[in-house]
């Protein structure tokens, strides 16, 4: 088995395009069609979160555009300055904590991902069966099950409200373990541990210098899930916390759409600056997304071959 | 003593791991700065003033940025650190939290008056009628201190009320020759019928997201929903299914089935779209009312000078009865470091002449405060929302003058969300009105049962 | 470290066994307890944040407090009240028939998808799977508020097509069509994720197996469903684990599109919305944990009894 999967990544890695059998031209226009009508719809909401993020209220609730196409008046500019500046730019701090939070929690979760799928993977552990199932069974466990104790928990230790609350649960991420576990597997053959063992190198020492350069796709992999993951979470902050300014910004945009709903927005309608705030927060993940394709794509594909 | 062991073993392992993620994560320094642990007071929407003692103020009113800064202005003892926590279900929902929590809650909190039973009872609120409420007393009418005490004791400091009246649109009214307001719900409702009957919008709206409408409405015709001192805590008396209680739904579920008035949720931004747009001829509301549409873009534009407001619609006329909807007041939580000076923050906040007159001229509160209701530039207003009409000689001053308080249960987030899950089904036809109160009865009863009360009803 | 290489230092290559991952080379001479020591960390978080909370969870739900009483025992009685109580009934029922109608169209099209990907490469393929993926990116609140925008009945693209021939557009979040709404919202925000992790496996599949199959006379959907698919079948039972919990433990979505739904979304309508409400709105925490404890071994279960009968063909948990 273990051999099957690396000969698959090997193979997979010097595959190229070129020895596909073309389709022939008929039946090449039903796929793109096909691609072509789920862009389109995969792409209508952003267009619209575009589109909506040009206008000012009136050209938002009253405009004779239509929803998808822009109003007479460009209002993108004036959006995104009362965007920076409402409230004191309480925006631009809810972007600073997802970022922090992202970041920390994320990356907290890829370490310990990391060590943990390699104790895993390289060492004949007492129990590893039993714990490793264990583990996979928790990767089962939905985790916003576990946000209702986590508070009271944290409420006890009075912990509650703070960025501790939101990072420290963000730290567990069973899958990431066992995405590492494979990848660490068939990625760090025995025989380089071994020999770096023979030249005199520690335990931690091989693992730094020798193991942990191989990982690099699986890390970045586990570390963009962990960071998405982070980035999104909604349930587990909205719980712990209440204190505004530690808000990331999805647990902010939801008390923004709360008080717009009860159109309390002291003379100026906040839906503009909910649309406007959506859309610059999408704009921080796609960019990694798009920047780190090659890597995260290959990551993957070690956990789904498994 | 077993649970307190728990936490504390959990909270040395915590602290632990949490040192080892952040010195895990140290290469990612950048972010520090913007979400440092911070204490409760840097928590602020507003500049200090000075470097006196801070209280910390939940609040939602509108116009609170000024308010808080004419308040600091005014003082050097202590200073106002305000935020908005959310308006509402969601402000009560972090209160609740906090309450649970046993930390997070501020020094004052905004709230309703058919929230503060709730708090009372989990001694979330400290009563501050020794901080210097009861010498205020004098300021405000019966019915709105009867809202905010429970015998001798004062959980709040009232700010605004929400006496309850019906907004009209001149321009459908003339259009569909209804020269005269409907003074009675028969015709409320016949109005409705010949705005229908000649191709018109519908007349009202049954939002199921206002329970608090429904339940005003109901005591309006004399139902006494609840029956609750905090002198015994633990009796509650629950009378959601009399007769005056299935009446009131029966009538609007009666409405609702002829395709008389709407069935959408208020507020959201097709609701207010359907107001500016003529959607509805009335809308049954309370004086803070005007302030919160205006904000939302109604009455400006096409929708400007065709608002009027008249007195509710009465059951029966010789004998009107005044209700309220919504109205705030500030309450000091058991949480507050230093109460008497939260108390001061709370009987102050929003009580002096420049404050008020900038939350009554917006017409985004209607105050309590008898120095406002009986000053002649407030008896006089020309309300620009209303076109020039007096609204608060001619409708909203005497129906707060009406008004004499109502009792809430200590179950008050619970009973509207059962109220307004029975208001879904109405507008959905599977349920009349009287059997929604039956229905709502029983589940209110197992409900205050399971929570312990000792109920009758 | 310095333990470390003492330890390898004991090594005796003859005894290794050839099982497991860790079983060629020197691994003996690596015991227990260094590799324990990578672990102890995660394995500190997975007590705090896992197995804590579970039992935490399970202590609070074995009492029961109310606003006008202490805390008292109640033994199995919040489990009582919850397989009894229809709200939570409802919740459970509708998270699990939204499982059985969304998880099989959602696959299908994440794996169509990742079959047209992986047959044709040409740079709008390219565009296309980025732009299929995009959605991803996207937190869920910011989805979910968008897809509120787009459904309104006022001013939603959809009302204004029907607007064009004078029609009313359906409310895809009213009584009748929530179903529809909701799992629309969800396909557009995760189909491109489980199409990238199948994607990605269908990318390692070694392609000489295509070449010989075409040779064999296979025409692409025999290439497609007879070799492609069986071969990414793990990958299939991963994604479907994923979206059987998610769809289970529904909560962003309804949550936020709660506010525009004119009351169809209520406070039970999912089993985590109602633990939370419970929880947070009604301070009910005993319940709450019932609930969250019932629902997190309802989930744990379903997963296993899947996992156990697709075990043959997946190697997830095998």
């Amino acid at each position: 088995m273990t051999t099957a999967r690396i000969d698959a990544t090997h193979r997979a890695r010097g595959r190229s395009p070129q020895r596909r059998v073309p389709l022939r031209p008929a039946r090449r226009i039903i796929p793109y069609l096909f691609l072509g009508t789920l862009v389109v719809y995969f792409l209508t909401p952003i267009w619209w979160l575009f589109v909506a993020s040009t206008k000012n209220v009136t050209g938002l609730f009253d405009g004779s555009a239509g929803a998808l196409w822009f109003d007479k008046t460009f209002a993108l500019g004036a959006n995104l300055s009362e965007l920076f500046t409402y409230d004191g730019g309480i925006y631009l701090r809810w972007l600073g904590n997802s970022l922090f939070y992202a970041l920390v929690g994320g990356l907290g979760a890829t370490v310990l991902a990391v060590l943990a799928g390699y104790g895993f993977a390289k060492y004949r552990i007492w129990g590893r069966n039993f714990f490793f199932a264990l583990l996979l069974g928790s990767v089962m466990v939905p985790l916003t099950a576990l946000v209702i104790p986590t508070f009271v928990l944290l409420s006890g230790l009075k912990l509650t409200d703070t960025i501790w609350a939101v990072i420290l649960p963000s730290l567990l991420n069973p899958f990431g373990v066992y995405l590492m576990q494979v990848y660490t597997a068939d990625a760090v053959p025995d025989e380089l541990l071994d020999a770096a063992r023979v030249d005199g190198a520690g335990e931690f020492r091989t693992f730094f210098r020798v193991a942990l350069p191989q990982l690099r796709p699986a890390f970045i992999t586990v570390m963009l899930l962990s960071v998405v993951a982070s980035w999104n979470n909604y349930f587990l902050p909205l719980a712990m916390l209440s204190n505004t300014n530690l808000f990331p910004i999805t647990v902010g945009l939801g008390l923004w759409q709360g008080q717009a709903s009860a159109n309390n927005s002291g003379g100026h309608s906040l839906w503009g600056l909910i649309i406007v705030g959506s859309l610059v927060s999408v704009i921080p993940l796609v960019i990694a997304f798009l920047s780190m394709q090659r890597y995260w794509r290959g990551g993957l594909a070690v956990g789904a071959l498994k | 003593m077993k649970k307190s062991r728990v936490a504390a073993a959990f909270s040395a392992v915590a602290i632990a791991a949490g040192l080892a993620a952040c010195s895990g994560g140290g290469g990612t320094s950048s972010g520090t700065g913007a979400a440092g642990t911070s204490p409760k007071l840097t928590n602020c929407t507003n500049k200090m003033m000075n470097g006196a003692p801070q209280v910390s103020v939940w609040a939602w009113y509108p116009n609170m940025a000024t308010v808080v800064d004419n308040f600091n202005k005014a003082h050097t003892d202590v200073q106002v650190c305000w935020t908005n926590a959310g308006q509402g279900g969601d402000e009560y929902t972090k209160v609740q939290t906090a309450i649970s929590a046993g930390k997070g809650l501020p020094d004052v909190v905004m709230l309703e008056a058919d929230h503060l039973s709730s708090y009372e009872i989990q001694n979330a609120l400290v009563d501050i009628s020794k901080y210097g409420a009861d010498k205020v007393k004098g300021n405000f009418s019966a019915g709105a201190w009867k809202d905010v005490s429970q015998g001798s004791a004062v959980y709040a400091a009232p700010v605004d009320g929400g006496p309850m009246a019906l907004i009209y649109r001149t321009d459908i009214f003339a259009k569909y020759g209804i020269t005269t307001p409907p003074a009675t719900w028969a015709e409320y409702e016949a109005d409705a019928q010949k705005v229908k009957d000649a191709g018109g919008p519908v007349f009202g709206d049954l939002g199921s997201n206002v329970p608090a409408v429904m339940m005003a409405l109901q005591i309006q015709k004399g139902a006494t929903p609840f029956a609750y001192d905090l002198s015994k805590p633990k009796d509650l008396t629950v009378n959601l299914a009399d007769q005056p209680s299935k009446d009131v739904l029966d009538y609007w579920a009666g409405l609702v089935k002829k395709g008389l008035v709407g069935k959408e949720d208020q507020f959201t931004t097709d609701y207010i779209s359907g107001v500016v747009s003529g959607k509805y001829a009335t809308y049954v509301s309370a004086a803070w009312a005007p302030g919160y549409l205006t904000g939302a873009g109604v009455g400006k534009g096409a929708s400007s000078g065709v608002w009027a407001v008249a007195p509710l619609p009465q059951w029966d006329p010789s004998n009107p009865v005044s209700v309220n909807w919504g109205g705030s007041a500030f309450a000091v939580t058991s949480q507050a470091t230093d109460k008497a000076l939260a108390a001061e923050v709370a009987l102050g906040l929003y009580a002096d002449p420049a404050s008020l007159d900038d939350g009554w001229k917006t017409q985004t509160i209607f105050p309590l405060n008898q120095s406002v209701l009986t000053s002649d530039a407030f008896i006089n207003n020309k309300s620009a929302f209303f076109n020039g009409q007096t609204a608060n000689k001619d409708v909203y001053i005497p129906a707060e003058n009406a008004y004499k308080g109502m009792v809430y249960a200590p179950i008050t987030v619970y009973y509207y969300a059962q109220l307004q899950a029975e208001l879904v089904k109405i507008n959905a036809g599977q349920i009349s009105g009287a059997d929604a109160a039956t229905e709502l009865q029983a589940n209110i009863l197992k409900y205050a049962k399971g929570q312990g009360f000792t109920v009758t009803g | 470290m310095s333990h470390g290489s003492a330890l390898s230092a004991t090594s005796q290559p003859s005894r290794t066994g050839s099982q497991g991952p860790a079983g060629r080379g020197g691994s003996l001479r690596r015991r227990s307890a260094t590799g324990w020591l990578f672990i102890a960390p995660f394995a500190v978080v997975y007590l705090l944040f896992l197995v804590a909370p579970l039992a935490y969870a399970f202590y609070l739900s074995l009492f029961s407090k109310g606003l006008a009483t202490g805390t008292i025992f109640a033994g199995l009685g919040n489990y009582a009240t919850a397989f009894t109580d229809p709200a939570f009934l409802s919740g459970v029922w509708f998270v699990l028939k939204f499982a059985v109608v969304l998880i099989p169209v959602q696959m299908a099209i994440s794996l169509a998808v990742a079959l047209v990907l992986d047959a044709i490469t040409t740079r709008f393929a390219r565009f296309a799977r980025l732009m299929v993926f995009l959605p991803y990116a996207i937190p869920a609140v910011i989805g979910a508020l968008m897809w509120g925008f787009l459904y309104s009945p006022t001013f939603g693209p959809l009302q204004q097509l029907f607007n064009v021939f004078g029609g009313q557009a359906p409310f895809l979040l009213g009584p009748s069509h929530v179903f529809g709404g909701l799992m629309n919202v969800v396909i557009w925000q995760w189909a491109g994720y489980y199409m990238i992790i199948i994607y990605a496996a269908l990318q390692g599949i070694d392609t000489s197996i295509y070449e010989a199959a075409r040779i064999d006379g296979a025409s692409s959907w025999q290439l497609a469903f007879r070799i492609k698919v069986p071969l990414v079948s793990s990958a299939l039972v991963l994604i479907l684990v994923f979206a059987l919990i998610g769809t289970l433990q529904f909560f962003t979505e309804p949550q936020i599109l709660r506010l525009v739904s004119n009351g169809t979304i209520t406070p039970e309508f999912t089993p985590n919305i109602y633990a939370y409400t419970q929880a947070f709105s009604y301070a009910n925490f005993n319940y709450a944990s019932a609930i969250s404890f019932a629902l997190g071994i309802v989930v744990f279960i379903a997963v296993y009894v899947f996992l156990f009968f697709t075990r043959k063909r997946g190697s997830f948990l095998s």
